[in-house]
């Protein structure tokens, strides 16, 4: 038996930060001593090799490992900066028509055996594509945003993964907005915990860095970014790892002159 | 040997299945589930309960779309049945008075839809884009965030009691109405009738829930 934690990030809706999360946690994982790969089950819309800026490196995919025209290590593309991290690109959108769920479990088998974390970027909705991934994954990551419609769409997505016995499912709550929280113009930490009565995992705050590290290709936990994003990918890859590290407060966040002049450097959200 | 689930208005499943499986001779036993709505866990634990008692599940029946569509997912062989199946007598017919209640332990979240001809009393919550649906009461010890609809089947006496009512719509036989907008006074539980064909929100009165 593996010891590998093979990880689900899914959400149910679309845009919350399914991909930007599994990029950055991927390499928070890696830069941390793990050997971890990262594999974009989204065959529609693929997105992960993007934002890892390894676009332009693909030539296996998935598809080609399932049909065994080539070895996994063919189509496993290493990231040149962080050697512990490796993605396993989607295959092509025809895929769907055919791909079953033994066919992603299958794949994960393969990659059990050589990594210590599996992480699967997950399609948005709740149709075959999340299906076929949920029947591979052991755990899940249920990435939400405070906005009642990710929420709704969340809640959905957890029934769905008690259904099918995927365990422990945790909650990461992002693009979160102190200020907007304090305002009561955003949902609160406890709203969101309230309906989803699950942990959190983790809080990623709105940080317009992302957009830049994401048009780049360049994951905000690949440098050594101060930037609050990054930080929180950092703790929620220790948190996986079994470290306890307190929660950033969201009211904590504005708090002080100095720390709110640093705030609007690092972030430039106002 | 097919093993024939108990009639819903008698008795629950799991209370009976120790008793059936006890009855059941040969190795591989073939299920009707009646008209019984069964999930997928439902019927995992079927199939642990009859493997436990030494027996092979064989061939899958029900009536209830979803139960056959839960055994098709955990690839079982199943099939609809479509004509209440005739029940034989089950040997020692236990004569007892219809079981008045469902009691459901858990939260329902968005997407899910809990329904009985039953009163329901739920311990958990029902999440906003949940349903909760009886022919009789809908008891919701907890949260009721969701579409809450007593006397699915026509009975405009039923009741809606939470402790938090605080749902995005109910309904009490065919009238429909919108949750109310504010926050509930902290600990108050309220229960919702129709009052001159209007669904009214009062603070739950203690003596309606004796039995009529």
């Amino acid at each position: 038996m593996s010891t590998t934690r093979t990880i689900l990030i899914c959400s149910g809706k679309g845009g919350v930060g399914k991909t930007t999360t599994t990029a950055n946690l991927g390499i928070a994982l890696a830069r941390q001593g793990a050997k971890t790969v990262v594999l974009d089950a989204d065959f529609g819309l693929r997105n992960l090799d993007l934002l890892l800026g390894l676009e332009n490196r693909i030539v296996y995919t998935a598809q080609e490992v399932l049909a065994e025209t080539c070895r996994l290590e063919q189509a496993l593309v290493k990231h040149k900066q962080e050697p512990n991290l490796a993605l396993l690109p989607a295959g092509n959108p025809r895929m769907l028509e055919w791909l079953k769920p033994k066919d992603m479990q299958a794949i994960v088998a393969l990659l059990e055996r050589q990594f210590d974390y599996v992480l699967i970027d997950c399609p948005a909705g709740i149709e075959d594509g999340f299906k076929n991934a949920a029947a591979a994954a052991r755990e899940a990551v249920v990435i939400t945003t405070p906005e009642v419609a990710a929420v709704r769409d969340a809640d959905r997505v957890i029934g769905l993964l008690n259904t099918q016995g995927v365990q422990p499912v945790q909650l990461v709550l992002n693009r979160v907005r102190p200020k907007m929280m304090s305002n009561q113009e955003m949902l609160s930490v406890d709203d969101v915990t309230d309906i989803l009565a699950l942990p959190l995992l983790g809080l990623v705050f709105e940080d317009e860095q992302v957009i830049v590290s994401t048009n780049r290709g360049e994951p905000l936990t690949l440098s050594d970014s101060s930037s609050p994003a990054a930080q929180a990918y950092g703790n929620i890859a220790q948190r996986l790892q079994g470290e306890d590290i307190p929660l950033m407060d969201p009211s904590q966040a504005r708090r002080g002159l100095r720390a709110r002049m640093r705030k609007l450097m690092q972030t430039r959200i106002f | 040997m097919t093993l024939r689930l108990p009639d819903q208005r008698l008795d629950h499943w799991r209370d009976r299945l120790p008793d059936l499986l006890s009855r059941c001779s040969q190795p591989i036993v073939d299920l009707d589930c009646g008209d019984w709505v069964l999930t997928c866990s439902d019927l995992a634990d079927l199939c642990a309960a009859v493997s436990e008692a030494g027996h092979q599940l064989g061939r899958i029946t029900g009536q209830a779309a979803k139960t056959v569509v839960s055994a098709s997912a955990l690839g079982l062989d199943a099939s609809r049945s479509n004509t209440p199946s005739s029940r034989e007598l089950q040997p020692n017919p236990v004569a007892k008075a219809p079981s008045e209640l469902l009691f459901h332990h858990g939260t329902l979240r968005s997407g899910d839809h809990l329904q009985s001809e039953r009163t329901i009393l739920l311990y958990g919550d029902v999440n906003p884009g949940a349903r909760i649906s009886s022919a009789a009461d809908v008891l919701v010890w907890g949260r009721l965030r969701g579409v809450a609809h007593a006397g699915c089947e026509g009975s405009t006496t039923a009741k809606i009691v939470a402790l938090q009512l605080r749902p995005l719509q109910l309904r009490i036989a065919d009238v429909v109405a919108r949750g109310p907008e504010d926050l509930p006074q902290a600990g108050l539980a309220e229960q919702a009738e129709l009052k001159d064909g209007v669904i009214a929100i009062e603070p739950a009165v203690i003596q309606s829930f004796q039995k009529r």
